[in-house]
């Protein structure tokens, strides 16, 4: 029985593999057709892309940097989904998050560099926690759906970040809406001499590992997958569930926040207008993608920031718009959500079974 | 300071923000019935925009721009419904993606096929005409307030009721609520739940459709990156809001609208915009908090 049980296990999970395998694969041939539709060659606009993204070892420094933002932010919403907590709010989490550690960036001074990352970090966790929790909060004693109110709340967070960094905290004379640059010994130092590799990949690296332990090792993991699988179960067994499922909201946010603290202080290295060109929604994705496990949140992570190289490199030797790799990620997802390949694999199909039972006993 | 609140044209540009809005909360009103939550809203609009101010520009006629923006919103409707229907994908996660798809999609075919990254404007793109009631005098105080507006604007109220009587008064309407209802029931009494869930997937696809164009073509003539800007969200609480009764989503929606038609006033009295633009959304959340705490107590005296 436990071996059968394993087996299963096994199967289950080499079976989302060869879904993500699949879902890339018929991506990429639509993908090609788009090409083709363009008028341009499919086989040399691909070619650019992976000599892009992987070609020398300044391209694959290149996706790994671009890949952190999707990872932390992948974090970020991986957290809340165990919980069965919805947070579309990412990305305005990420704008609050960004703001707070350049503001601690820019005027904290006098303190030792670890330190002073550290603080600028924690800040940005902190506000985005106390940013996000609320509307959790909301939904627990209200039940407003917090699907609707975190989406609302992105545009909120932004054009308030934006009314921040245009007035009070505007440097003055800058072309743009921008904090003044924060001081260098807020920078995250750098992995690579060239290009914007920064130690905000091994952090986000080591918090795919360390969500990954807390969620399946650890108690407060453990009530939030409890909650996650069974509400009710989880109330009558003593969980406090609405205060666990709006920490879950808060952590999540956290993460949100130090995806946008880690954008500021590693590679922008100040809050400028508009500093995310929706990380937090490709988050989303990533999140969704890797099934919920933190773990798989980094090779889903490095495979978007891949496609993001990569269709950057493709529009340069092509006439294809690098815009193409978004199109691409969310038809990745679309086949992936779909399970258009492995039917068997679907769990739907047993309770449509029971209920196709139910419902037509005499054909069954 | 305030005296903008009597002023006509303040209500004026309510209706008129109100429209796609309005179109896009009676789309999710299908969805809604059919016991789906459509987050695709956002995304369904947006294509349908562009697809409308490119079809109108290449056509040279509004007309043109209509139809193909309708067109549009029934394709990725009935994507939607082939994904969350028949592949069983899970609407939440394809609601995403199309959104998603959306932005990066219309960002993508504006430099393809235009050569242009934020927007695309051009002379040649021709708006939805701006037609009056002919039984209502231009210079009433009625005729100043309604009259003058695009066509869809008009259509818009006309759908209300239509919707009203299709959702309350016919077989299909009964089919459609019976199906959110109660699948296993509707289905066991020979209902084909599938079907009216395409049927509301598609009909909520043309509804975005003619909000999306009509956000193109109805006031702006031109394409934006991103122009829809949370409304469809902002539709989908007017939904929620009227429980996908078209009379409360219209009140809703005209409500939100109103919220935004006031931020704009604000802003000529010196209140920094981006205080001002965050007005709508902030004034949603409030509201949907507010009509979900009354049907959650309403849930818990039960």
């Amino acid at each position: 029985m436990s071996v059968k049980k394993r087996l299963q296990d096994v199967f289950e999970q080499t079976g989302s593999l060869r879904r993500a395998i699949v879902s890339i694969l018929l991506a990429m041939v639509i993908g090609a057709l788009i090409v083709y539709l363009q008028g341009d060659n499919p086989l040399v606009a691909y070619t650019a892309l992976f000599r892009s993204a992987f070609g020398s070892r300044a391209s694959v420094f290149q996706t790994l940097a671009n890949s952190t933002p999707l990872i932390v932010t992948g974090i970020a919403a991986a957290i809340t989904f165990r919980t069965g907590v919805v947070n579309l709010g990412v990305e305005g989490q990420l704008y609050m998050g960004g703001l707070a550690a350049a503001l601690v960036g820019v005027y904290l001074e006098g303190v030792p560099s670890f330190l002073h990352v550290f603080l600028a970090l924690l800040a940005g966790c902190v506000v985005s926690f106390i940013w996000a929790a609320p509307f959790q909060w909301l939904r627990v004693q209200f039940g407003a759906n917090e699907l609707v109110t975190t989406t609302l709340s992105n545009y909120v967070a932004i054009l308030l970040t934006t009314y921040l960094v245009a007035y009070p905290f505007m440097k003055p004379g800058a072309p743009l809406a921008m904090t003044k640059n924060v001081l260098p010994s807020a920078y995250l130092p750098r992995l690579v001499s060239q290009g914007r590799l920064n130690l905000g990949f091994i952090i986000g690296a080591v918090l795919c590992v360390f969500v990954w332990y807390v969620i399946n090792r650890s108690s407060l993991g453990f009530e939030f997958r409890m909650i996650g699988a069974n509400k009710r179960f989880s109330h009558y067994v003593g969980i406090r569930v609405k205060r666990m499922q709006v920490l879950a909201m808060g952590l999540s946010g956290a993460a949100a926040g130090l995806a946008g603290a880690i954008e500021v202080l590693g590679t922008q290295h100040r809050f400028i207008q508009n500093i995310s060109p929706g990380y937090g929604w490709v988050g989303v994705l990533v999140a969704l993608m890797a099934s919920n496990n933190p773990i798989a949140v980094l090779p889903v992570g490095i495979l978007f920031g891949a496609l993001k190289t990569g269709g950057l490199g493709m529009e340069a030797a092509t006439n294809v718009p690098s815009e193409l790799s978004d199109v691409l990620q969310a038809i990745i997802i679309l086949f992936f959500a779909a399970n258009v390949v492995f039917p068997s694999l679907r769990k739907e199909s047993v309770l449509k079974k029971k209920h196709a039972e139910i419902a037509h006993p005499e054909e069954v | 300071m305030l005296e903008f609140l009597l002023k006509i044209t303040t209500y004026r540009a309510a209706l008129r923000i109100m429209t796609p809005i309005l179109l896009a909360a009676l789309g999710g009103a299908f969805s809604h019935y059919a016991g789906i939550l459509n987050i695709a809203l956002e995304g369904q609009m947006l294509l349908s925009a562009f697809i409308a101010v490119a079809a109108s520009y290449y056509f040279g006629s509004a007309l043109w721009g209509v139809v193909a923006g309708v067109a549009c919103g029934i394709v990725v409707g009935l994507l939607f419904g082939l994904f969350v229907i028949t592949f069983k994908a899970d609407e939440f996660i394809v609601g995403t993606a199309i959104n998603i798809l959306a932005v990066g999609g219309t960002t993508f075919l504006m430099r393809a096929w235009f050569n242009v990254k934020a927007s695309f404007s051009d002379p040649g793109i021709v708006p939805l005409p701006e037609i009056s009631l002919p039984f209502i005098s231009n210079s009433s105080f009625l005729g100043q307030l309604i009259n003058g507006q695009s066509s869809l604007v008009y259509l818009s109220w006309l759908l209300v009721i239509a919707l009203y009587v299709l959702f309350y008064h016919t077989p299909f309407g009964f089919h459609l609520r019976a199906t959110g209802e109660h699948p296993e029931a509707f289905e066991s009494a020979g209902g084909n739940v599938a079907l009216i869930r395409y049927i509301a997937s598609i009909s909520c696809g043309a509804m975005c459709g003619l909000a999306g164009t009509h956000l193109a073509l109805g006031y702006l003539t031109q394409f934006v990156l991103n122009m829809t800007a949370g409304r469809g969200f902002i539709s989908l609480s007017a939904t929620i809001f009227g429980n996908g009764n078209p009379l409360i989503v219209a009140l809703a929606s005209f409500l939100f609208a109103l919220a935004e038609s006031f931020s704009i006033r604000f802003q000529s009295i010196g209140i920094p915009p981006y205080f001002v633009l965050m007005i709508p959304y902030i004034f949603t959340i409030i509201v949907l908090v507010i009509i979900s705490a009354r049907r959650h107590t309403n849930e818990l005296m039960e």
